[in-house]
């Protein structure tokens, strides 16, 4: 009697297990994804419960986000169906992949192909965890920036399909004249038109953002690494120089104690209002920030964007594209996949369907051009030169940053900050 | 609000003491407009994103007016994406965890309470003192642990609920059952005394008599233990490698993680809906738990 | 779960106990008088969970998981002993909690400490083998100008060869003998279908074979008997290229040669590749490292300011916000814990809200309120008439937000928690103390707080703890900022310990060092942990021992 015990708590354990177990055993595999394929594009793929064992019949696993699902959904399709090959697709959040993909390639938990960005490649380089590709003569069909982009110590690692970069966005309706070559033109301009501002662009608060300052970076010639004559970086910072000191000048000058036209009060979502409601003729934006302007009634279109210090502006082009992981056991799937059904046009063009940037393929790119906007950004990114992959980047950013939005709210003199980033910059990368 | 508010001092005024009267204009009629204050400072910055969440265009944070638009474009278009799907999992998640909790730590706490052996104030300590090990940084081994456990029990690896869960349950016992040791303080001794005399065994005393005594204290952790996994976007992140699996925090955080593309309007449309589960378990158990919490046994 | 092991079949070795149904222990024939059905469905469970965890145990050994055979077998043979033994009744309680305590929290505690003692990072992500895989990848390359040829994959007696398509002529090799022409090879356009002495692999076949795929991509069919000319490569499986590999790969000597300048990297303890003349090759690999992390952690001078000025933050922002918010929460319990008060439900209901809201939303909300410019910050707006505040970008500015913030954020915890203590008060006490006279205000200051903080206590120094690691709020809100000004490290101001730990982690980007990231969070916790200990020392002299 005084032996009988308390037992619910393990009835509950085991009611819950089996109720979590059983309910959806699909979960409970890492090899689920088949289903996610098939449940959210709604095609009828055989749903091949693999068991994360090698499947007799080969298969591959692609990671994809949401937006590019659906066409590489329709690319292995056809994959599937000339070849017997299953393909699953995971869905996972676009910002997620990479640190995703470095942790579980090495544990063999990782996909055979994963989409992503180029500036990530130095990362997996040095974390050695994705495979070269080659694409033959088909490399020549494609934009070169986005070859060049994909391309790490002259080799190639990866299938671009997508550019991105900003350009100079105009209110059509405000400013129905091309935008000038100068930054200084264009500010006159604005102020003409007399809205309450002249240009807006996104600072990202007090975070600072060089991301969208760079092309009037560039325009002074301070590119971040210093290029080789090929386009590809070294590892010397290019900021340095006179250059790079008359960009900190112009930025104090332009700042909150200066002109005024740089704020540290704008973000990406005050920008992106504050151009939506009308109140600026001009801005410095991306392909993502014009679903947000159409919808709300402005009529816009895209120039490149105009110089500020004398030379080109050229802004950095991201590029999008598939990698292969190293220690993928479908190596051979995954290159015939990719080379022979996803860097075709037709899938090319419905990845630019599903999620309309710019197409790193010549013929598909001329195709969509058509559309201004896209024209636009096109001719802004041919301007630009690939984000660097080099993974001393991913050490840059807080510093840069941090300099620019200290030299916009005027709470340092641009000479000091910019000396200090220099500073900081090469501790950093000396540590 | 303001009919109460009205309608109150109406009817107690209706008293016919002056004398009361007066001592409730001290004692009670300030507490009214302290009350809207507070509730104004509780609940301006949700109007907020409730203005997000009906405005048609979609920022958060772009502009100090509210309701400039009114549509229920957002919310329409959380039907497009997987929220729904994600409420559901966070739903299993959040209610698993919390049942597990409050079975688990109770269960803790009547040892503690009850019975004396060795290594029982150790022990409640290092309980509590294990939670503090920020498990986020232990992202890794958890990954590991996972993905080994998903070899030999693929129910139990990455990319499932259930994993996730049992993560949380790992968590339990801490600050849980701290809670519930002083409740269970509160039952007097004498009535597990009295159960024994008429014969009961231990088990029973347990879940016939004192799991009815301390209701409200289980209603309080199962509420906490339920807020949690609404909240938590770093383990879950981890644990839940596909996207249908995520739970509410891990999906919304990635509408507006990507800093150049946030998409706050249905991100706050969203989380308008997410709070309401836990509104309608509050709601629910407010009856328990207010009356619930209770200091630990005082002989005075 | 796979259930078709008989159910009370519990292995009667290692001294477990026998199946549960097969025990003729008198105990449990006892239990059978009076309720027994409390028995049955303890025996039952039982089963169910001898069942599972023989379930695991024989997966495990399948897939050669000794650590989980153990775990899960020490774990099942605990189970059955503290449910059928007489002793440990105390333990029939503990036992499910603990069990996951001990696997999800315990575990994973000392799986932290085993991964602060590597240089697991960037650069030493994986294994020796991997990372020598990845090397020879990265040093292989297409030849410059190299044309690329239509193949077919051909295959004899388990050996696999390659036919190229050259010109018009067939070339036939593997991997001992070079190409040379086949004339009498047959061609149906670009596609070999025959040739003698080989047998023709078919896609279909290829394909559908995962280790003949990988025979396929390992194969290099030399283009000559000079080893200079390269070899030809598929990487598909239907076009070659002449490749070229700088790199080889001894493994017995444990290192990498230059075959174009000769230069030796030899494997060293470090985890990398390293010549004589100090270069190294980018990819390296985990190795143990003691506790370098450990010291590190210590010295290196680029955190050794920051840190304390960092560590003195934490604490003054863990101890502050717990005050505050508890001062709010316990006054406002007071002040509602009225009878007289009308609408108090609705009133609780609406004091709630913020607690309703997903934590790292609101903080992200607040960050967009408090925008110093009053034009968008509404905060400056309505409340300061429209000044202009430096919210987030002064430090002691953003310390106060971060404060007030999490005061927003966590007072209906502590009203919750309040109310329900005042109405668990001892009446007896306080009906005492009127007794003798005390007036109202005495009491609510001499007499209520410290029976309050009875209760509370232990929550209050759970609170310390949970914000001592409350990244979100941090992160969301200021992300540390604003940036110190003396230093190189990414720090700044309103970083929180748990913060800094995440910076230096990498895990947001830059290089990441799991190893030096573990390492501090193990030193954080100890901190955290012994300061925990003492104030559960000191509450314990107010609680009466029972």
């Amino acid at each position: 009697m005084r032996n009988t015990t308390m037992w619910l708590a393990p009835v509950a354990a085991v009611v819950l297990l089996a109720a979590c177990g059983g309910g959806d055993d699909a979960d409970g595999a890492a090899a689920a994804p088949t289903e996610d394929a098939a449940a959210e594009s709604g095609d009828d793929e055989p749903d091949d419960e693999t068991d994360n064992a090698p499947a007799a019949s080969g298969s591959l696993t692609i990671w994809v986000d949401e937006n590019r699902e659906p066409a590489v959904a329709t690319a292995a399709e056809a994959f599937t169906d000339e070849t017997g090959v299953t393909v699953e697709l995971v869905q996972k959040n676009f910002e997620d992949i990479r640190a995703d993909f470095l942790a579980q390639v090495p544990t063999g938990e990782g996909p055979d192909i994963t989409v992503g960005a180029h500036d990530w490649l130095g990362s997996l380089i040095i974390n050695g965890v994705v495979d070269s590709v080659d694409l033959g003569a088909t490399a020549d069909e494609f934009e070169d920036v986005a070859i060049e982009a994909l391309t790490y110590d002259g080799q190639l690692y990866g299938l671009p399909y997508a550019l991105e970069s900003v350009g100079l966005v105009r209110n059509v309706e405000l400013a129905p004249d091309p935008t000038p070559e100068t930054f200084d033109e264009m500010i006159d301009e604005g102020q003409a038109i007399g809205t309450s501002l002249p240009f807006v662009i996104n600072t990202n608060g007090t975070t600072g953002d060089a991301y969208t300052y760079y092309a009037f970076q560039t325009s002074f010639g301070a590119p971040v690494f210093v290029q080789n004559p090929d386009g590809s970086y070294t590892n010397d910072i290019g900021m340095g120089g006179d250059a790079g000191f008359e960009f900190a000048e112009w930025l104090g000058e332009n700042g909150m104690s200066g002109t005024g036209l740089f704020s540290t009060d704008w973000t990406i979502d005050i920008a992106d209002q504050e151009f939506a409601d009308g109140n600026a003729p001009y801005t410095v934006a991306g392909p993502w920030a014009i679903a947000t302007f159409v919808d709300a009634g402005i009529e816009v279109t895209v120039d490149p964007i105009p110089s500020a210090g004398g030379e080109t502006a050229a802004p950095f082009v991201g590029v999008q594209g598939f990698f292969v992981s190293a220690q993928s056991d479908n190596a051979l799937l995954a290159a015939d996949f990719l080379t022979n059904y996803v860097a075709t046009p037709e899938a090319m063009r419905a990845l630019h369907d599903a999620d309309p940037r710019i197409p790193a393929m010549s013929a598909v790119a001329q195709d969509v051009a058509d559309d201004p906007v896209v024209a636009g950004f096109l001719a802004a990114a041919q301007n630009g030169a690939p984000m660097p992959s080099i993974p001393e980047m991913a050490d840059v950013w807080e510093h840069w940053n941090a300099a620019q939005s200290a030299i916009i709210s005027g709470s340092a003199e641009p000479e000091a900050a910019w000396e200090k980033m220099l500073a900081d910059i090469e501790a950093t990368l000396g540590g | 609000m303001a009919t109460t508010t009205q309608a109150a001092p109406a009817r107690v005024a209706a008293r016919p003491a002056p004398g009361r009267r007066r001592r409730w204009l001290v004692d009670v009629a300030w507490k009214y407009p302290v009350a809207i204050l507070l509730v104004f400072y509780a609940a301006f910055p949700l109007a907020y994103v409730l203005s997000a969440a009906v405005a048609s265009s979609g920022t958060l944070t772009g502009s100090t007016e509210l309701f400039r638009s009114v549509s229920t474009a957002n919310v329409t278009a959380l039907g497009e994406t997987q929220f729904w799907r994600w409420m559901a999992n966070t739903l299993i998640i959040a209610g698993s965890t919390a049942v597990g909790s409050v079975l688990m730590g109770a269960a803790a706490a009547y040892a503690f309470s009850r019975f004396r052996f060795t290594g029982r104030r150790g022990g409640l300590t290092a309980l509590l003192i294990i939670q503090m090990f920020p498990q986020m940084l232990a992202f890794i081994s958890i990954f590991l642990l996972l993905l080994a456990l998903g070899n030999v029990v693929p129910v139990l690896g990455l990319n499932s609920k259930l994993a996730l869960i049992c993560v949380y349950l790992g968590g339990a016992l801490g600050t849980n059952t701290f809670l519930m040791y002083g409740f269970f303080n509160t039952i007097p001794r004498e009535i597990d005394e009295a159960a024994k005399i008429d014969g009961a065994t231990h088990a029973q005393t347990y879940w016939t008599i004192i799991v009815r005594l301390v209701t409200p204290i289980l209603a309080v952790v199962a509420l906490l233990s339920f807020v949690g996994p609404f909240g938590d976007f770093i383990l879950a992140r981890i644990i839940l490698t596909s996207e249908r699996n995520w739970t509410l925090a891990v999906g919304m955080y990635a509408w507006v993680s990507d800093q150049l593309n946030a998409n706050w309007g249905l991100f706050a449309a969203g989380a308008v809906i997410a709070s309401l589960p836990i509104l309608a378990l509050f709601l629910f158990l407010q009856k328990y738990i207010v009356g619930g919490l209770t200091a630990g046994s005082v002989k005075g | 779960m796979p259930t078709d092991e008989p159910l009370a079949s519990s292995p009667s070795s290692a001294g477990t106990p026998g199946p549960a149904r097969r025990r003729p222990g008198e105990s449990h024939a006892r239990a059978w008088h009076g309720t027994g059905w409390g028995f049955v469905v303890k025996l039952v469970i039982m089963a169910a969970i001898n069942a599972v965890g023989l379930a695991i145990v024989w997966s495990a050994y399948v897939e050669g998981s000794w650590g989980i055979l153990a775990g899960t077998l020490a774990l099942t043979v605990a189970a059955n002993w503290v449910y059928f033994s007489k002793r440990s009744l105390p333990s029939k309680y503990l036992f499910p909690g603990l069990a996951f305590l001990l696997i999800f929290q315990l575990f994973t505690m000392a799986y932290t400490f085993n991964v602060a003692m590597t240089n697991y990072g960037t650069g030493h992500n994986s294994t020796q083998e991997q990372a020598v895989d990845a090397l020879l990848i990265q040093n292989e390359r297409a030849v410059e100008g190299a044309e690329t040829y239509p193949l077919t994959v051909l295959q004899r007696d388990g050996e696999i060869g390659f036919a190229l398509l050259a010109d018009g002529q067939v070339l036939v090799g593997d991997a001992e003998t070079a190409l040379a022409a086949e004339p009498q090879a047959t061609v149906d356009g670009d596609s070999v279908t025959a040739v003698p002495g080989w047998d023709v692999v078919d896609r279909a076949t290829l394909l559908g074979d995962q280790s003949l795929q990988q025979q396929v991509l390992d194969l290099r069919v030399p283009v000559s008997d000079d080893s200079d000319d390269g070899s030809i490569r598929t990487r598909e499986g239907t076009r070659g290229t002449v490749y070229q590999s700088t790199l080889d790969w001894d493994p017995q000597a444990d290192t990498l040669t230059d075959t174009e300048t000769g230069v030796v990297y030899v494997a060293r303890d470090d985890g990398r590749f390293v010549a004589d003349d100090g270069s190294a090759l980018p990819v390296g690999w985990q190795v143990y490292v003691g506790f370098d992390n450990f010291v590190r952690g210590f010295t290196d001078t680029n955190y050794a300011g920051p840190f304390w000025r960092i560590t003195a933050w934490t604490f003054a922002f863990a101890i502050l916000t717990v005050a505050t918010s508890f001062l709010m929460g316990l006054w406002m319990a007071v002040v509602f814990n009225d009878a007289r008060i009308r609408g108090r439900k609705v009133m609780r209901m609406l004091f709630i809200l913020p607690y309703a809201f997903p934590a790292f939303l609101s903080a992200l909300l607040w960050r967009g309120m408090l925008n110093a410019n009053p034009d968008y910050g509404i905060i400056n707006n309505l409340f300061f008439f429209g000044a202009r505040i430096e919210w987030l970008s002064d430090p002691w500015l953003a310390k106060l937000a971060i404060i007030l913030v999490n005061l927003w954020l966590s007072f209906p915890y502590w009203f919750l928690v309040c109310t329900g203590a005042l109405q668990s008060l001892p009446n007896d006490v306080l009906e005492a103390a009127r007794i003798d006279g005390a007036s109202r205000w005495r009491t609510w200051t001499t007499i209520t707080p410290p029976l309050l903080l009875i209760s509370t206590a232990p929550l209050i120094i759970a609170a310390f703890a949970f914000n001592f690691n409350n990244f979100t709020i941090i992160y969301m809100l200021t992300e540390g900022r604003p940036r110190f000004t003396d230093t190189s490290a990414v720090l700044g101001h309103t970083d929180i310990l748990i913060t800094m730990i995440y910076q230096i982690s990498g895990v947001a980007g830059g290089r990441a060092d799991y190893g030096l990231a573990s390492a501090l969070s193990i030193i954080v916790f100890l901190v955290v942990g012994v300061i925990s200990a003492f104030a559960f020392r000191r509450t314990r002299k107010l609680e009466e021992i029972l």
